[in-house]
């Protein structure tokens, strides 16, 4: 059983039907990439999951837990880092921890040690400046370690990277990076990048639904094409390669560029080996013999296209 | 309740942080000084503006005048700067979404209702407070022999009808997004409750009472029994509205 679970969640505002049935299973102790387009509806499912937005229709599950709308049972084990992250600018970053801990019901003695701990990891321990003076990337590490306070089962990013420079960036990756033996992460981005970095399940929303959906390197080797990367040592080899006989089938599509012949072979039966076999029967040694590995971008567009 | 008490303290730390309490406690004490002070000074402020062909002749000032400037100054800019100063109760945190994080802690929004209106009404009490023992002392002091009746309970009568107002605020506050949304539903409220005062026999129960017939209680022309059913009402309804505050706060999505 997964710890966050989402069945069959219709969300509408106006006329614009943002979510159309969508299903969501994360399992415990991963790094889940929540994907989407701007405005694909990330946002609206993570509020739904925090009990901010009422769904249309559906379910939303947290350890087993039904989620209810307008009440926050269930966010004891949720740590929610907000796309822009706001505090109270008139407090500094230990008083704002006091202030969470004695919310989420605390012993005193606790939260310091704990608020000590978190504001050393995301790297604000020295600071006493008011959080009104804090620049946004030191607002998302404060909403970090406010996230993480209550050892919360699930963590909940909301684009935590996107504007940030790309030393924030890697910052706030490494620290979820680090949080992640303690905790479950579910993390909306548009940077394909950054869920290559970190995360190992991957979930993209498209038109209301989840287009795409499981473990990273089992979705590329679902997707994975039978494409073959050749460079030749001359443009000659290419050239005499490419006009093999053995290649015009129907199901082999052939392009070159310059000394590097890209093959894509439909045909099931066919594979690497057919190719390899051709090269040594022409005495052709060839510089380079890649398999294409599908980007996370290209199975991006195909899933929304 | 652990989450009750720690925003209230939260909001008490804010007000004092934000200057808003010492903008109201100023406010207050000013007018606190200045109640009596006005009363035994408009007199010889006239007098000195008066050319020699006009004569005008002033009553001796009394204490009357003093709390007449009281319950004046109180009723109006008092309660206009204690609702502007509030109006934003909700709405700043709302627009700016502070409140998110908190609520996602498992803060109940019970709990930030019945805090925020706690705070707002500890600071209408202490700014109140304040300036009410200024005037007294005052008074007593430059006017030692006048003699007042009634002026505790018109007192409370006025501190009451501050927190029923405090109530239609927070009420205004958790009906729309903005302050200025709060600032006219309140408005709007207080004029039909003035409007609503033109019913003779609607005035022994309308709250605005409070607020109106201060003077009338001190001088004995008002009986303070005649008051008892707007205290009254005026309570039961600012219970109401803190409920429905809660109520539809609860139903809103954020």
């Amino acid at each position: 059983m997964g710890i966050l679970e989402v069945k069959q969640l219709y969300k509408r505002f106006g006329n614009r039907e943002v979510l159309k049935g969508l299903d969501m299973d994360v399992p415990e102790h991963s790094i889940f990439g929540f994907v989407g387009k701007n405005g694909a509806g990330k946002t609206t499912t993570m509020k739904i999951i925090l009990g901010l937005l009422k769904p249309d229709s559906g379910s939303v599950t947290v350890c087993g837990e039904e989620v209810r709308y307008g009440e926050t049972k269930t966010n004891r084990n949720i740590g929610f880092l907000p796309d822009i992250p706001e505090f109270y600018g008139y407090m500094n970053p230990r008083e704002y921890l006091m202030l969470c801990g004695e919310i989420t019901g605390l012993p005193k003695e606790k939260i310091k040690s704990k608020s000590a701990e978190l504001l050393e990891l995301v790297g604000l321990k020295d600071e006493k400046r008011k959080i009104g003076g804090f620049s946004r990337g030191m607002k998302q590490r404060l909403g970090i370690a406010q996230a993480l306070l209550n050892e919360p089962k699930l963590l909940i990013c909301d684009e935590p990277t996107s504007a940030l420079d790309p030393i924030g960036r890697k910052e706030i990756l490494d620290i979820l990076l680090a949080a992640k033996g303690n905790t479950t992460i579910v993390f909306s981005t548009h940077i394909l990048s950054d869920v290559e970095r970190i995360c190992d399940r991957i979930a993209v929303l498209h038109d209301g639904k989840l287009a795409l959906c499981g473990t990273i390197s089992e979705i590329k080797k679902r997707r994975r094409h039978n494409g073959f990367i050749i460079e030749f040592e001359n443009e000659n080899e290419a050239i005499l390669f490419e006009n093999a006989k053995e290649l015009k089938q129907p199901s082999i599509s052939l392009s070159r560029d310059g000394n590097t012949v890209s093959v894509f072979l439909q045909d099931h039966e066919m594979d690497g080996n057919f190719l390899l076999n051709m090269l040594s029967q022409m005495h052709f040694l060839p510089l380079k013999f890649e398999v294409m590995e599908p980007t996370l971008e290209s199975m991006f567009l195909e899933a929304v296209r | 309740m652990k989450g009750y008490l720690a925003f209230l303290k939260k909001e008490i730390y804010e007000y004092a942080k934000t200057y808003k309490l010492l903008i109201m406690l100023s406010v207050f004490a000013i007018f606190g000084i200045t109640n009596p002070l006005m009363a035994k000074l408009l007199p010889e402020i006239l007098e000195s503006l008066m050319t020699d062909g006009i004569v005008i002749t002033l009553p001796e000032p009394t204490a009357y005048d003093a709390w007449t400037q009281f319950f004046k100054n109180a009723t109006q800019m008092g309660l206009i700067v204690m609702a502007i100063l509030f109006s934003g109760v909700l709405s700043s945190e709302l627009s700016k979404g502070t409140l998110i994080n908190l609520l996602t802690k498992g803060l109940s929004r019970t709990a930030v209702i019945l805090s925020k209106y706690t705070c707002m009404a500890l600071v209408w009490t202490a700014s109140i407070a304040l300036c009410f023992g200024l005037t007294y002392v005052y008074t007593l002091y430059l006017f030692p022999k006048d003699e007042t009746s009634n002026l505790m309970f018109s007192a409370f009568c006025l501190w009451q009808f501050g927190l029923f107002l405090l109530a239609v605020l927070l009420f205004s506050a958790a009906l729309t997004k903005s302050s200025y949304g709060c600032l006219l539903i309140t408005g709007i409220f207080i004029v039909a409750c003035m409007i609503f005062n033109i019913i003779p026999s609607a005035h022994k129960y309308n709250p605005i009472s409070l607020a109106s017939d201060n003077m009338g209680l001190i001088m004995n022309s008002v009986k303070a029994s005649s008051i008892y059913g707007a205290v009254l009402v005026s309570f039961i309804l600012s219970l109401i509205f803190v409920l429905l505050s809660v109520i539809i706060f609860k139903k809103k999505q954020l």
